[in-house]
């Protein structure tokens, strides 16, 4: 297990178990769940032992079932007199507990009971012997609520790594996956996993992701932004860089692309990185749907980005600089609705992006079915109302409906709130300098996005910084009895060709 | 990044070249105050020229039309366009511009010069000369209660190519053929008094009225409808029209859709141009018939194709005849002829313009009558055969 920097150092355990007691109860203090009680071992009231636990983190039966009674039983352990066999034949399997660990420092101690154990402390030895009885209380498997697949497994990650761990595992069923556990914040002291399949992973990308882990400098990782912005190439960057998934058949393929996944404790997300824009176009469903129809679907996407971006601002630099763009038939449509509304054309295009998110916002904050509610009478009042009063044009409704629409296909919702918010400033650059500043604001972005870097792979990757001929395997999805490429710049362990 | 950023915001405000003011701030038009300009009209005046534009602020208003005279069209039209009752005119999306014939035979030179010179003007806005009569005239008689002069105009491009009377060529397309054979061909038109369909239409009727071979300053003669349809069959504009062609006793309408032209010119051995060869495929079908006759015999067929052949090959000829006569070469004979043979032609010792007005030249027409719309004579699948299915049965029970 790695650390985190900025871990508390962990004292020495004190020579009598009262007084390591005392230690662990100064760690612990003012803590209500901390739980300190006497043991006599084989019943017998001379032989004591100190057991402590955190309430709530262990399961109580499990502790009196599995701990107290076999080591309160007279038959196991009456005739044994002195500590050092108690603690051997503990390590050795008297008690029911399938993890046993010996511990001589304060901080290990203290640190397994955060983790579920609880302690039996023998004064005279110095040593605690710890087991793991953690409560089963946490949520159950269940199918993705984000990320719904028709054709595809139904199990998404928990907040529980262990059980995260687990799902991986059954379906990489391979020794070489490993996976590396370590602990982030400074209080917290979450528990984190770099997954990743041994000797097929490119060794740089493991070697930059445990370094990056290891330079975690947080006081917990509690949100799934302080494992991404403490990672990530470029925080700064509104889009995306690491692939977050809760989806766990995503998680594996991914790894099997020859990524480095991160499993945080108390996210339900998995974390893949390098992220590259091309990955987040791709949904799970694209392999389990036929190749032609995903490959379709894919380039929809890819249609929707420039829709999402471009739509309004593309509206707004014609319909103010460059109405010979517009055919004339629609150009007389537009000015006969333009005349009576009273704001300008920036104005209206502003606004209206502005109630778009506003909606937007109150639907996600809202309860789901009020939150439908909202969206239907907002999008009523905004669209039909807002026109029939002569507040917007139809066709700035119909454009801003559209890119809103078009932003809805993005599979992943950072990069539709990143596309959103270049919208806004690509709008702002058509209203200054029209069709200029569109150019220039697409020129800015490309510039941008081209010199992201994810863990050292190239951002735009294939579109930049790669051979053409990968074109096609960001832009379409290949049959799956062909043999295809891995992307080449993960330079994975077998060459980058993958096998049927 | 930030310096990058902040050099290409610079490097855009360089960009004011496509802008007639100082920065691309000054193209900022409010949508709502535009007035749409679809029809231009220049005639000769006193002062000049008068210039009209004729337009729309929106689908559902009324066409709104005004005009200016003043010594030259830009100054005019700059005049013109500068918020008519408070409205900003753009003529970006002007379709025609119709020119009186009085202009055009001095100051062609000078419209299409304004068009290319001015940025918002398109170049493929189509070039009309009316004739006997003014422009301007001819676009007030035009509009209607709601039919607006614009329409009319744009809807002759259709009109014409179905009554196989004419192409409206773009300002691009003349400029371009003065340019290269210093004559250039423009659409005539002429507003007809008709019986009105409906009332809500004006009072004249737009109608093609040949086209007039014009040199920059000058108008050197006007095509009729014979000679304007051999010119767009040779000139391979023609899109398809309506014949009509005299078949025993009756008339057969007959749409002919497909033209293929094919010049080809003729040496002597000691590299001398004989003469140039013209040969046309025609495709038609039969459209109605004003009379009787049976259309499935192969021999009114025939009839019904040489008479096709022979309206297509005189209309052909007398467009071929007009040039000479004109000295000039408005079909553009002479670079046909160069495309085709480029070492022949060049190496025939004599300039073209001295070749051209005595140089022979043949027009050999084939016409096939594709389909009769008789309803027992279906087209073929696998190519045409000979005779009707009637006359096929009838020869094979013979045979039998």
């Amino acid at each position: 297990m790695t650390r985190g920097r900025g871990a508390p150092a962990a004292p020495e355990i004190a020579s009598d178990a009262a007084v390591s007691v005392a230690a662990l109860e100064e760690v612990y203090r003012d803590c209500y769940d901390f739980e300190s009680r006497e043991v006599h071992i084989g019943g017998d009231v001379r032989r004591k032992a100190r057991l402590c636990f955190i309430d709530g983190l262990v399961s109580g039966s499990d502790v009196a079932e599995q701990v107290i009674k076999p080591l309160t039983d007279p038959e196991r352990f009456g005739a044994v007199t002195d500590a050092k066999s108690v603690i051997a034949m503990l390590l050795g399997g008297s008690v029911y507990v399938y993890t046993a660990k010996s511990r001589t420092k304060l901080g290990e101690l203290a640190e397994d009971l955060l983790n579920g154990f609880c302690a039996l402390i023998f004064d005279a030895e110095r040593t605690a012997v710890t087991f793991e009885v953690k409560s089963q209380q946490r949520r159950s498997v269940e199918a993705p609520k984000e990320e719904k697949v028709v054709k595809g497994a139904k199990d998404a990650f928990v907040e529980t790594m262990k059980v995260n761990t687990t799902l991986v595992r059954r379906k990489l069923r391979n020794a070489h996956l490993k996976i590396r556990q370590y602990k982030l914040g400074s209080r917290a002291d979450t528990a984190a996993a770099l997954i990743y399949i041994e000797g097929f992973t490119n060794e740089g990308i493991v070697a930059e992701a445990e370094r990056r882990l290891s330079g975690i400098r947080t006081e917990g990782a509690l949100t799934s932004s302080v494992i991404e912005e403490n990672i990530v190439d470029n925080p700064r960057s509104p889009f995306p860089q690491v692939i977050s998934t809760e989806r766990t058949d995503k998680f594996c393929m991914n790894l099997l692309e020859g990524r480095v996944g991160i499993l945080v404790d108390g996210l339900p997300l998995g974390f893949l990185a390098p992220g590259t824009f091309s990955q987040f176009m791709k949904v799970p469903e694209d392999h389990s749907g036929h190749f032609i129809v995903a490959s379709a679907l894919t380039l929809l996407r890819y249609f929707s980005v420039a829709l999402t971006l471009l739509a309004p601002a593309f509206y707004v630099a014609v319909a103010m600089y460059h109405q010979e763009m517009i055919p004339t038939r629609l150009m007389q449509s537009m000015i006969e609705a333009k005349q009576q509304v009273p704001f300008p054309t920036a104005a209206e295009v502003i606004m209206m992006l502005l109630a778009f998110e506003l909606l937007q916002e109150a639907g996600i904050r809202l309860p789901s079915p009020i939150g439908e509610t909202v969206s239907i009478i907002g999008a009523l009042i905004v669209g039909q109302s807002a026109v029939e009063a002569s507040v917007v044009s139809p066709v700035v409704v119909v454009v801003i409906a559209l890119a809103g629409i078009a932003g809805y296909t993005m599979p992943n919702q950072d990069m539709g709130s990143a596309l959103r918010l270049c919208r806004f400033f690509l709008v702002l650059a058509a209203i200054g300098f029209g069709m200029f500043g569109v150019a220039l604001g697409c020129a800015l972005l490309l510039y941008h996005l081209s010199g992201l870097e994810s863990f050292g792979v190239p951002y735009m990757t294939p579109f930049a910084g790669s051979e053409g001929r990968h074109l096609s395997r960001a832009l379409l999805r290949h049959s799956m009895t062909d043999k295809k490429d891995r992307e080449p710049e993960l330079k994975t362990g077998d060459g980058g060709e993958a096998g049927l | 990044m930030k310096k990058a950023a902040l050099l290409a915001l610079a490097l855009s405000l360089a960009l004011t070249g496509c802008s007639p003011g100082l920065t691309i701030f000054s193209n900022y038009r409010h949508l709502e105050m535009i007035e749409l300009v679809r029809t231009v009209t220049v005639d000769s005046s006193e002062d000049g020229v008068l210039v009209g534009i004729y337009g729309t602020a929106g689908e559902e208003q009324e066409a709104r039309m005004y005009e200016k005279s003043g010594p030259s069209i830009g100054v005019t039209m700059n005049e013109l366009t500068l918020r008519p009752l408070g409205r900003e005119a753009i003529l970006s999306h002007t379709e025609n511009m119709l020119i009186g014939e009085d202009l055009a035979k001095t100051r062609l030179d000078e419209v299409l010069d304004y068009v290319e010179r001015f940025s918002e003007m398109r170049l493929d806005t189509g070039l009309l000369i009316v004739r006997d009569g003014t422009a301007r005239d001819l676009v007030f008689g035009l509009a209607g209660e709601e039919t607006p002069a614009s329409d009319v105009v744009a809807g002759l491009d259709q009109n014409i190519a179905r009554l196989g009377r004419g192409y409206v060529f773009s300002c691009r397309e003349i400029a371009a053929s003065l340019a290269q054979n210093g004559c250039a061909l423009v659409q005539c038109v002429r507003g007809e008094e008709e019986e009105k369909l409906f009332e809500k239409r004006g009072d004249l009727n737009l109608a093609p009225a040949g086209m007039a071979v014009m040199r920059p300053d000058a108008a050197v003669g006007f095509l009729d409808d014979r000679e304007t349809l051999g010119t767009m069959l040779l000139l391979g504009r023609f899109r398809s029209c309506n014949l009509d062609i005299p078949v025993d006793d009756a008339v057969f309408t007959v749409s002919v859709d497909k033209i293929k032209p094919d010049i080809e010119p003729v040496f002597s051995e000691d590299g001398r141009l004989l003469r140039a060869e013209i040969r046309l495929r025609a495709e038609a079908n039969l459209v109605c018939m004003d009379g009787l006759a049976d259309v499935r015999s192969r021999d009114v067929r025939r009839q019904a194709e040489e008479a096709l052949s022979q309206t297509l090959r005189s209309a052909c000829e007398a467009a071929v005849r007009r040039g000479p006569a004109l000295g000039l070469d408005f079909l553009d004979l002479g670079g046909i002829l160069t495309r085709r043979a480029p070492l022949a032609m060049e190496d025939m010792g004599r300039p073209w313009e001295e070749v051209f007005p005595t140089l022979p030249v043949t027009v050999e027409v084939e016409s096939v009558l594709m389909r009769t719309y008789d309803i027992i004579d279906p087209p073929e699948i696998g190519g045409r055969e000979e005779g009707t299915p009637w006359e096929k049965l009838t020869d094979s029970l013979r045979d039998s």
